[in-house]
C-alpha cells in the first residue's frame, strides 16, 4: 500500500499534487491533504473577515468594505470560499462518521460521496453567485 | 521511553488534546448549521439583502453614504451601482436583522463555534509540524491568545450593531 516515490520523506509540490491527483489510488491520503488546506485557508479566511467587519460601527467604512467585495475577482474567490467551506463540512461529516462507527471498507465511496456534494453546492451557489457579473451580461 | 518523552506531552496535554478531539466533532457538527444558515442568508439573494433596484434607490437618494465622499477615512473612493439581478449587503439591512436579540445569539454563536474549532485545529496542525516542544506550546498559547482577542472584537462589534438606532 505503500506509496512509490522517488525520494522518500522528501515532501515537496510535485508529490503534494501527485497525491492530491492520484485520489483513485490513495482517496484516504487526498481527503486528509484537502481537509487540512481548505481548514488552514478557513482559518486565514475568518481571521481576515473579523478585522473586516470591526468596520459595522461605522457605516461609511462598512459600506467600503462591502464594495470591495463587489467585483469580479472577489466573486470568483467567493466561490473558492464556498467550495473551501463545502468540501471541509461534508468530509469533516465523513471523518466523525468513520471514527463513530469504525467503518472503513466503504471509505472510497464516502469520499466520492464528499466530491460529489461538493459539487453540487459549488455548482448551484457558484452560478448564483456569479449570475450577476458574469452570466446575466452574456445573455441576450 | 515515558509518553512524556515520546512526545514531550505534559498528562493534562494529553487530556486537552483528547477533550479537544471531541471538541472538534461537536463544533464541526455546530457549523455545518450555523455556518450554512450564515452562507445562505448573506451570500445567496434573499430578503436579508438589498435587491438591485432598492440599493440603486438607495444610491441616488443619498441614503448609502450619508457623508461626503471626500470625508472617506480611505481616500478616493466611489460607490458602485448593483448590476441587474445582483443582490448587496447593506449596513442598514444588517443593522436591522441584529437588533433581534435571537440574531445577536445566532451570530455569536457562530462566532465562537468557528474561532475555537480553527483554533483546536490550528493547534493539531502545529502539533504535527513543529517538534520543539517549547515553540509548540509558545505557538499554541499564542493562538489561543489571539482567538480570544479575536471573540473579544468580533462580540463587541455585534452586541453594538443597532444600538445607537432606535
Ligand atoms: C462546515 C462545518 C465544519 C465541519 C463539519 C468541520 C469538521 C472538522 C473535523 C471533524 C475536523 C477534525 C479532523 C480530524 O480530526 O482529522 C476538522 C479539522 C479542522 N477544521 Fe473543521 N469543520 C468545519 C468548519 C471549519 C471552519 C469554518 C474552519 C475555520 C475556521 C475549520 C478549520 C479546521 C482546521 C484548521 C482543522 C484541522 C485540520 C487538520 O487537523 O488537518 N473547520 N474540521
Amino acid at each position: 500500500m505503500l506509496h512509490k516515490r522517488e525520494r522518500p520523506g522528501s515532501p515537496s509540490f510535485r508529490t503534494f499534487l501527485s497525491t492530491v491527483f492520484s485520489y483513485r489510488k490513495n482517496a484516504g491520503m487526498a481527503a486528509w491533504m484537502l481537509h487540512r488546506l481548505t481548514g488552514l485557508a478557513l482559518v486565514l479566511y475568518l481571521v481576515m473577515h473579523i478585522i473586516g467587519l470591526r468596520s459595522l460601527t461605522d457605516p461609511v467604512l462598512f459600506e467600503i468594505y462591502v464594495t470591495t467585495f463587489r467585483s469580479p475577482l472577489f466573486k470568483i474567490a467567493e466561490v473558492m470560499l464556498l467550495g473551501s467551506i463545502a468540501f471541509h463540512g461534508f468530509n469533516g461529516l465523513r471523518i466523525a462518521i468513520q471514527d463513530a462507527f469504525y467503518r472503513s471498507e466503504n471509505q472510497r465511496r464516502m469520499f466520492y460521496g464528499v466530491l460529489a456534494f461538493t459539487a453540487a453546492v459549488v455548482i448551484v451557489g457558484g452560478l448564483v453567485i456569479l449570475y450577476p457579473y458574469f452570466i446575466k451580461p452574456l445573455l441576450p | 521511553m515515558s509518553p512524556r518523552e515520546e512526545t514531550g506531552e505534559r498528562l493534562s496535554e494529553k487530556r486537552f488534546r483528547a477533550v479537544g478531539w471531541l471538541m472538534q466533532r461537536i463544533t464541526g457538527l455546530g457549523l455545518v448549521l450555523f455556518l450554512g444558515l450564515h452562507f445562505l442568508l448573506q451570500h445567496l439573494p434573499n430578503g436579508f439583502l438589498a435587491t438591485a433596484e432598492e440599493y440603486n434607490r438607495m444610491l441616488q437618494q443619498g441614503e448609502v453614504l450619508m457623508q461626503q465622499e471626500s470625508q472617506s477615512p480611505k481616500g478616493a473612493w466611489a460607490p458602485k451601482e448593483a448590476l441587474p439581478g445582483e443582490h448587496v449587503i447593506t449596513y442598514s439591512k444588517v443593522v436591522e436583522r441584529l437588533q433581534s436579540p435571537l440574531w445577536k445569539v445566532i451570530d455569536i454563536s457562530l462566532l465562537l463555534l468557528a474561532l475555537s474549532h480553527g483554533m483546536q485545529g490550528l493547534s493539531k496542525v502545529l502539533g504535527d509540524y513543529v517538534a520543539r516542544v517549547r515553540l509548540r506550546r509558545t505557538l499554541v498559547a499564542l493562538g489561543w491568545i489571539a482567538a480570544a482577542l479575536l471573540a473579544w472584537e468580533g462580540i463587541r462589534v455585534i452586541l453594538a450593531a443597532g444600538m445607537n438606532i432606535g
